[in-house]
């Protein structure tokens, strides 16, 4: 079980995910958002199935399926439809530009990595070099969210965060047991049709999904 | 049988906010809700008159209905008691007056539904809190009893103020909250809340954690009590509320205060040094003095009696203050005696303070108005209410054969005792206190000569005042009920104080001292030092009304009838502007404590325009500077606003923001988890 494939292979994994992370940091337009945290979700799914594998835990696989069809087609598809509806919107204008923002997330990678040591010198697990990008990618997330405008790229900083917790928690524990991967998915859903509803609502009253105008809602 | 008259007042209290839940409207309504009140106190009345008399506490306890640092734990003894009884006193007669007296909010003006409800709540939270026997318990009844009457003061949330005076009332008594919990928490030291463990492991507290224990709990009380200066919401919301809940505010509930810094001070921790009495001494002077200098200012009607309450809680605790400092030196029978005094005026304040809110209630009831300005004449239209006001008057003002002289008597006497006292520098402070305490009541009694006078004499001032009609019957037998209390504890100060010397026997390791009073017709204190005897005054009272018939007959004095104009004084066409008012009647003493008052005042006089030798009107406007208001509470409330402010910079209003705060702090959070 102490393989060291295993280990290499759940590393890159996490790099991968980490960098679909990065990428909507990097990109503009809210359909490479969408197509980021699309793949960025395959990806972890098929670390799901790798560690189900290799640690012979065979409810992994059902998970996998789950985050499969959650993330990476209802979610998307609903993104999609929210993004034809309102045009092709770009985020032109974050409140911190693409080059600091790039530099920031990598700021934000090696804090993940500072804050993370003392639990990567104790652990013997296979997978624990992929602990800090995963904390990293929960930073990256979080990054998103305060400095997008967008309504509809604050909701994919959002879910890209929750698949950074997905990914912490597949990597430190081997999964979580299903009933509670069920009841993440299940709050994830919600939470996502929470605010779908949310950014309808904004678009009808602001006539704009840039999240700034809620500022007016002051005083 | 404890049990019963125990579940019989739970019942019936929480049976009375159930009726008021449901409507409480009409005057089947009102009088059921009443009904649940009445009898709800007076189950409580009868459970602390058997535990005073058998001696033996009742006690209950739930631990599972909370099961948190102890549960419910229910403890009824005789001090608990005592104060048990004051509900009952005030909330009998307050209750069935209330029930005439809401019915002006038939017309929607004020919710009946939430008055009533929170009526009852109020008196079941407040009674509870004399049986609480540990901290939970005490302070989850002590909160419960603050928000129920903030609820009572808003009842009339429309009129202009009421707002104003409930907000300073919460923000009072949630300060004293705090206070009382950090005092609390030191005397519970990580250990358990129960008052039986910590009168043991109170005595293991270093000397500075209990005297931290005694100024906090004494200011957390003192809040609640209206002692000077934490006495500025007593002006505000007594006035603010219906009269019959400013009775039970003023008369009852501020008592609770009195009853928490005996149990924590002289009970829990068994008393401390001297400088803690010499602390209550001083704020009980204090508050006196100024109570009563700031109530002789006033010309509402029931501020000027919610500054008396000042007044008489601090001659509480001059009682109560003389009583801790011979405790401390361990002269047991004089200790006693200043209890004694101390709670003998709590429950004669509970009366007569009771009495004179409604008094003032029926008062306001009738003219529609607190102003004594435009008042008077009101003896001949309401000849009722204007006896039991006289008789509260009399009462408060300490005039014998009345409750109020007994208990200031012994007040003074105890005070007059501290010759004894082994240290000259605390022997010293006895006879100050002695001048404060008589200067006070001199004042007190000119206070009521105007309020009385100004308010129930002279000719009417208004149209209002003119066409007063007296109050309904409820309100009337409400009034009657508290009068008659007045007298009868007035005349049986022998029986009074034998009760409530057992009342404190034990307390802080009070021995049994009513064996060093001469209980006969005369009441002798210990030592012989001073007598009394209430009944033998009213006997030669009433032997001198007799007599005076007869000395006229004696002197042959016409017999006859005659009318004259009221206060004429050999005047034609007395009108009511040529009368005293009450500003001019507090004019000589306003000039006395210039000083203290810093009074403004702002004359206008109008000329005819062709000579200055005819006025055509005068304007005269003044007023006093509110002393506390300008110097203490005004910079605090400037620094709270400006602190407030800057905080608000935080709040931007933008949702990046609060997310990137959301950020921060968790980055934070980990590092400092990473390097602590």
């Amino acid at each position: 079980m102490n393989d060291p494939l295993f280990s290499q292979l759940s590393t890159l994994g996490s790099s991968i995910v980490l960098l679909f992370g990065i990428i909507l940091l990097w990109r503009k337009s809210l359909h490479a958002y969408i197509d980021a945290f699309r793949w960025q979700s395959v990806v972890l799914s098929v670390m799901l199935l790798i560690t189900g594998t290799f640690s012979n835990d065979h409810e992994l696989y059902a998970v996998a399926l789950f985050l499969f069809i959650l993330k990476a087609v209802v979610i998307p598809h609903y993104l999609e439809r929210m993004e034809k509806r309102f045009g092709d919107h770009r985020e032109l204008q974050p409140y911190v530009n693409v080059a600091s923002s790039l530099i920031l997330s990598g700021m934000l990678v090696l804090l993940a990595y500072v804050i993370t040591r003392p639990l990567v010198l104790i652990s013997d697990l296979p997978t624990r070099s992929g602990i800090p990008l995963a904390m990293g990618l929960i930073f990256v997330g979080l990054f998103v969210l305060v400095t997008r405008k967008k309504a509809i790229s604050q909701i994919v900083g959002f879910l890209v965060m929750e698949n950074g917790i997905a990914l912490l928690a597949l990597l430190g524990t081997y999964g979580t047991p299903i009933i509670v991967e069920l009841g993440v998915f299940l709050d994830v859903l919600l939470g996502f049709l929470v605010m779908q509803v949310f950014v309808y609502h904004i678009q009808t009253t602001f006539e704009s999904i840039e999240v700034d105008q809620m500022n007016e809602l002051k005083h | 049988m404890m049990q019963t008259l125990f579940l019989i007042m739970v019942s019936a209290y929480c049976l009375g906010a159930l009726v008021a839940l449901s409507g409480g409207r009409g005057s089947l309504g009102r009088g059921l809700v009443a009904l649940g009140a009445v009898i709800g106190a007076g189950a409580g009345f009868a459970l602390a008159a058997n535990v005073i008399l058998s001696g033996t506490p009742f006690t209950l306890s739930v631990p599972d209905l909370l099961p948190l640092a102890g549960g419910l734990a229910l403890r009824l003894d005789p001090l608990g008691a005592f104060f048990l009884i004051i509900i009952g006193l005030g909330a009998i007669p307050s209750s069935i007056y209330g029930a005439g007296y809401s019915e002006v909010y038939e017309d929607g003006s004020a919710s009946l539904r939430l008055l009533g409800l929170a009526l009852n709540l109020f008196l079941l939270t407040m009674s509870l809190v004399t049986f609480a026997d540990n901290v939970l318990t005490f302070l989850l009844m002590w909160e419960g009893m603050s928000l129920t009457s903030y609820f009572l003061v808003m009842t009339e949330s429309r009129e202009a103020g009421t707002v104003r005076a409930g907000i300073w009332y919460l923000a009072m008594t949630h300060i004293g909250l705090a206070l009382l919990m950090g005092g609390f928490i030191v005397l519970m030291n990580g250990g358990s809340g129960a008052f039986s463990d910590l009168r043991t492991s109170a005595a293991s507290l270093s000397a500075a954690s209990r005297s931290l224990v005694f100024l906090l709990t004494f200011l957390g009380f003192g809040s609640k009590a209206g002692i000077v200066p934490l006495h500025i919401w007593l002006p505000m919301a007594h006035p603010a509320a219906p009269s019959h809940v400013s009775a039970l505010m003023s008369g009852v509930m501020i008592k609770m205060g009195i009853y928490g810094i005996l149990r924590v001070a002289l009970d829990l921790l068994g008393g401390g040094p001297v400088w803690w009495g010499g602390i209550i001494l001083g704020v009980g002077s204090v508050s006196a003095l100024l109570g009563v200098l700031y109530a002789l200012m006033e010309h509402d009607l029931k501020r000027l009696l919610a500054y008396h309450s000042v007044e008489n809680i601090g001659i509480i605790l001059i009682g109560i203050g003389a009583g801790m400092i011979f405790h401390t030196y361990g002269m047991m029978t004089l200790a006693a005696l200043g209890f004694i005094g101390g709670l003998y005026h709590t429950i004669n304040h509970a009366s007569f303070k009771s009495l004179l809110f409604l008094g003032a209630g029926s008062v306001l009831h009738a003219t529609h108005t607190r102003n004594m300005e435009e008042l008077g004449g009101l003896i001949k239209n309401m000849p009722w209410t204007a006896l039991f006001f006289l008789i509260g008057s009399a009462a408060i003002s300490a005039l014998p054969p009345l409750n109020g002289f007994a208990s200031e008597w012994l007040v003074f006497q105890s005070l007059l005792g501290g010759f004894n006292l082994p240290v000259p520098e605390v022997a010293l402070l006895m006879p100050v206190a002695v001048g404060m305490l008589a200067l006070t009541s001199g004042l007190a009694a000119a206070c009521f000569v105007k309020a009385f006078g100004i308010t129930f004499l002279a000719l009417p001032r208004s149209e209002a005042a003119e066409h007063a009609h007296e109050s309904p019957l409820s309100m009337q037998v409400g009034m009657g009920i508290l009068a008659l209390a007045c007298i009868g504890l007035g005349l049986a100060p022998f029986a009074v104080v034998r009760l409530i010397g057992g009342v404190i026997t034990g307390l802080g390791g009070l021995p049994d001292t009513r064996a060093a009073f001469t209980f006969n017709l005369h009441l002798q204190t210990p030592g012989a030092f001073g007598q009394m005897s209430s009944p033998l005054v009213f006997l030669g009272l009433l032997i001198l009304l007799g007599l005076t018939p007869l000395i006229m007959r004696l002197l042959r004095v016409n017999w006859q009838l005659r009318r004259g104009d009221t206060w004429g004084c050999g005047r034609v066409g007395q009108t009511a502007r040529m009368e005293y008012t009450a500003t001019s009647f507090a004019e000589p003493l306003r000039r006395i404590f210039a000083e203290l008052y810093r009074p403004s005042r702002d004359v206008t006089i109008d000329f005819h325009p062709d000579s200055k030798y005819f006025v055509q009107s005068i304007e005269y406007r003044s007023e006093i500077t509110p002393l506390f208001e300008r110097w203490l509470y005004d910079p605090i409330l400037r620094l709270i606003r400006f602190t407030a402010r800057q905080v608000r910079k935080l709040q931007a209003g933008s949702l990046y923001l609060y997310l990137a705060y959301i950020i921060i702090i968790l980055i934070i959070l980990l590092l400092a988890a990473r390097w602590f």
